[in-house]
């Protein structure tokens, strides 16, 4: 069955009407034959999975015909808001979902900006993107309508080109009543680290976004329209207030993310000798990347719809506009460490020009950060030569090669293609089988952040687990890093709902902290929040399932207890697991990279430390254990059959 | 003498760095001194995004029972936990 058909049989079974106050419709667009059907998600998945990425999933599952491969235009591209986007200060986030080209299991990457807030606006939730487009197509919102628009013209811009013609055409200002989410010349030529771009930085990155949506010759959709405030089921500005207010009173919120934004994690992971360097081979690098070295070439800061943080630190290295890399948003903490020390760069003006050209090819910066250290590890040993390289210096620290190979890479050009298949250069040919042995990634992705998880065992089982790969962003007990809070036992166990040990390399209940970690944020998906001030990633004291919950009932009048909001964020992790399933990935899968288990780290006061594989396969059993799953890493038979009456059955 | 160095985001006047000739033995007495010292610093420090760094070595756990030397230096250092 085509997926026409299988999206023909799904909207038939859909409600046709809004089944909460602030419910936007789903589209199901066909881009090969210009078409567009709608529904509503019902209400036994919204009270399964919530919306957003949870809902997600409800669609990808219903809807993926796992005999195809990733880039075959009948596999859908998802997009989806929270139930609190556009709402909620700091909810503006919304995930894109399919199966990813550059890892081969699920692709699910969460973005903010004003995209999924201001599709809200115009009454959708969910947008189901299939089919391949006779020709390059842009789609236009406006006013709930969507329109098929040719796109050749915008065939070859990137994003910095893209921002700059489509206000001239279409009309409207950026971040007052015109959003986009779009591809550069990267998602075009298919590369499996690009992105799909949000704004001038923000971006849907992880797992080959822009090649999924390149594969549909989709280059943008742009949505226009006033902002407006929504009809809810009870008054909700009032709360509002409190968790603005239980925000910006958040120390983390006020000492770090407001002034400086994550560029002030580096100083903390170099000092603790977990900074990925050189491809993890060394864990510790300069202090002249410490955030304060940014400081110079920060002008200010910005932030997505309706937040009152704006953690996005601005830069300009130079006032000369001629220069089009010489300023832009950025670079976050994930940036800094991916092209400083993970690729041997140790001044921070090479590291802010190069996350600005990432910004415009439209790369992931974690995954094509970690591709070039692969690539230079490959260099130094040997397994790749300047007759593999155009002839190029791979040698660590050599930005000006950098700067070449990500223009090579958006452009598939000679060396560049090889590196543009990411993770699977060796399966496609690109580099010798050997080659794998120094490839720093899980189940197919690339490690998303640079911190070296050799000495933090809750931060190793969580990359372990992850259900999209190697990312730290699905449930990273972040709070390990704290010592006052290590250092307060009883605190620390209300926290995560039993004794974790405090030692940050002890195994000891860290599959607790994982699990609470993993529901909170992926309910924080579904409502739309940033990660970055929900409960558990940057503080304790961040809002979480409590005020979710209680902001949840004044938007939509359904009433969901924090409980069950953590019952619900469980399922979502569940159902990801079982299209992962389907796209063969089970508990051998759940693993890390070989060299964290081989090699201890040789600097600081955790010299020696690795991860003991009899220690952490036992961590994982425990994990396995309180998550419900079995042998394969899926859920167990009575929550299967509970999750399978949520979804409805796959169509075969 | 313990050099401490603190953070632009710790509300303590002008400078940076203070040294302190008083003996003291443990991190929690060195938080004793500086609360002497400067006024409020201890409830300012009651906040878990402020870690202990002493000779560029991060302390993760025990930290305010962590004995000092004279000659270390004490780094108080913000730390946010994503990224």
């Amino acid at each position: 069955m085509c997926t026409r058909d299988r999206v023909g049989r799904l909207v038939s079974e859909l409600p046709q009407a809004p089944q909460y106050p602030t419910q936007g419709a789903t589209l199901f667009v066909d881009l090969e034959r210009r078409e567009v059907r709608r529904g509503y998600t019902p209400m036994r998945v919204v009270h399964g999975l919530l919306a957003g990425r949870g809902a997600n999933m409800f669609y990808l599952h219903r809807l993926l015909d796992e005999s195809l491969h990733p880039l075959h235009p009948e596999i859908p591209l998802i997009f989806g808001s929270g139930v609190l986007t556009g709402i909620v200060p700091s909810a503006a986030r919304g995930n894109a979902s399919s199966w990813s080209p550059e890892s081969g299991v699920l692709m699910d990457s969460n973005a903010g900006d004003y995209f999924p807030s201001f599709i809200r606006m115009n009454g959708i939730d969910h947008l189901v993107l299939f089919g391949e487009a006779s020709m390059w197509t842009l789609l236009h919102i406006r006013d709930g309508q969507l329109a098929f628009v040719d796109a050749v013209r915008y065939v070859g811009l990137d994003n910095i080109d893209l921002r700059q013609r489509i206000p001239n055409d279409f009309g409207g200002t950026w971040t007052r009543d015109l959003a986009m989410v779009n591809i550069t010349r990267a998602g075009e030529n298919l590369v499996l680290t690009s992105a799909i771009m949000a704004g001038p930085k923000a971006c849907y990155a992880r797992g080959g976004p822009g090649a999924k949506m390149g594969s549909l010759k989709l280059k943008a959709i742009v949505v226009q329209g006033q902002t407006r405030d929504f009809e809810t089921a009870q008054p909700y500005k009032g709360y509002n207030r409190t968790i603005a207010q239980k925000l910006l009173d958040t120390s983390v919120v006020k000492h770090a993310l407001k002034t400086t934004g994550t560029p002030f994690l580096y100083k903390p992971s170099r000092m603790l000798g977990a900074m990925g360097t050189k491809n993890h081979q060394e864990t510790t690098w300069t202090d002249r990347l410490d955030a304060e070295h940014i400081t110079p070439y920060r002008p200010g800061m910005a932030g997505c719809f309706r937040c009152p943080v704006n953690c996005r630190p601005l830069n300009e290295l130079t006032p000369d506009p001629a220069d089009k890399y010489g300023r832009g948003d950025g670079p976050e903490y994930v940036t800094l460490g991916k092209f400083g020390p993970n690729v041997g760069i140790d001044r921070i003006e090479p590291v802010i020009r190069l996350n600005n050209i990432c910004n415009d090819l439209g790369l992931d910066t974690a995954s094509t950060g970690s591709t070039i250290a692969w690539a230079m590890e490959l260099y130094q040993r040997g397994l790749v030569t300047r007759h593999d390289t155009d002839g190029l210096d791979l040698t660590w620290g050599n930005a000006e090669t950098v700067e070449q190979l990500l223009f090579k890479m958006a452009a598939r050009d000679g060396f560049g293609s090889t590196l543009a298949d990411g993770t699977r250069a060796v399966e496609r040919g690109g580099y010798p089988a050997d080659a794998l042995k120094y490839r720093m990634a899980v189940k197919g992705l690339m490690q998303s952040d640079p911190h070296d998880a050799r000495i933090l065992k809750a931060f190793a089982l969580g990359l372990a687990v992850a259900t999209r790969g190697m990312d730290h962003l699905r449930n990273r007990v972040t709070l390990e890093i704290n010592a006052r809070i290590n250092d307060d036992p009883a605190f620390k166990a209300r926290l995560y709902g039993g004794p974790v040990g405090a030692a940050p390399n002890s195994y000891d209940g860290k599959e607790r902290a994982v699990r609470v970690c993993e529901n909170v944020y992926a309910i924080g998906d579904s409502v739309g929040m940033c990660r970055f001030t929900t409960k558990l990633f940057n503080s304790p004291s961040l809002p979480g399932l409590e005020e979710f919950a209680n902001q949840i009932g004044n938007v939509t009048g359904l009433e969901i207890a924090p409980e069950q909001l953590d019952t619900i964020g469980h399922n979502v992790m569940g159902v990801e697991r079982l299209i992962n399933y389907r796209l063969g990935v089970r508990r051998e899968h759940d693993t890390l990279p070989d060299r964290w288990f081989d090699e201890p780290v040789t600097v600081g006061a955790y010299a020696g430390e690795k991860i003991d594989r009899g220690e952490f396969d036992r961590m994982l059993s425990r994990f396995y254990e309180i998550s419900d799953l079995d042998e394969s890493g899926v859920p167990r038979p009575e929550w299967r059959n509970e999750l399978e009456r949520v979804l409805g059955a796959p169509y075969n | 003498m313990i050099t401490v160095r603190l953070p632009s985001t710790l509300r303590v006047g002008p400078g940076d760095t203070l040294d302190v000739t008083d003996h003291v033995a443990t991190i929690a007495q060195l938080i004793d001194v500086l609360d002497r010292r400067i006024p409020g610093f201890r409830e300012q420090l009651d906040d878990s995004v402020f870690n202990f760094a002493v000779n560029d070595e991060m302390l993760l756990y025990r930290a305010r029972d962590r004995q000092l030397a004279d000659g270390d230096t004490v780094e108080i250092v913000p730390t946010i936990s994503g990224g």
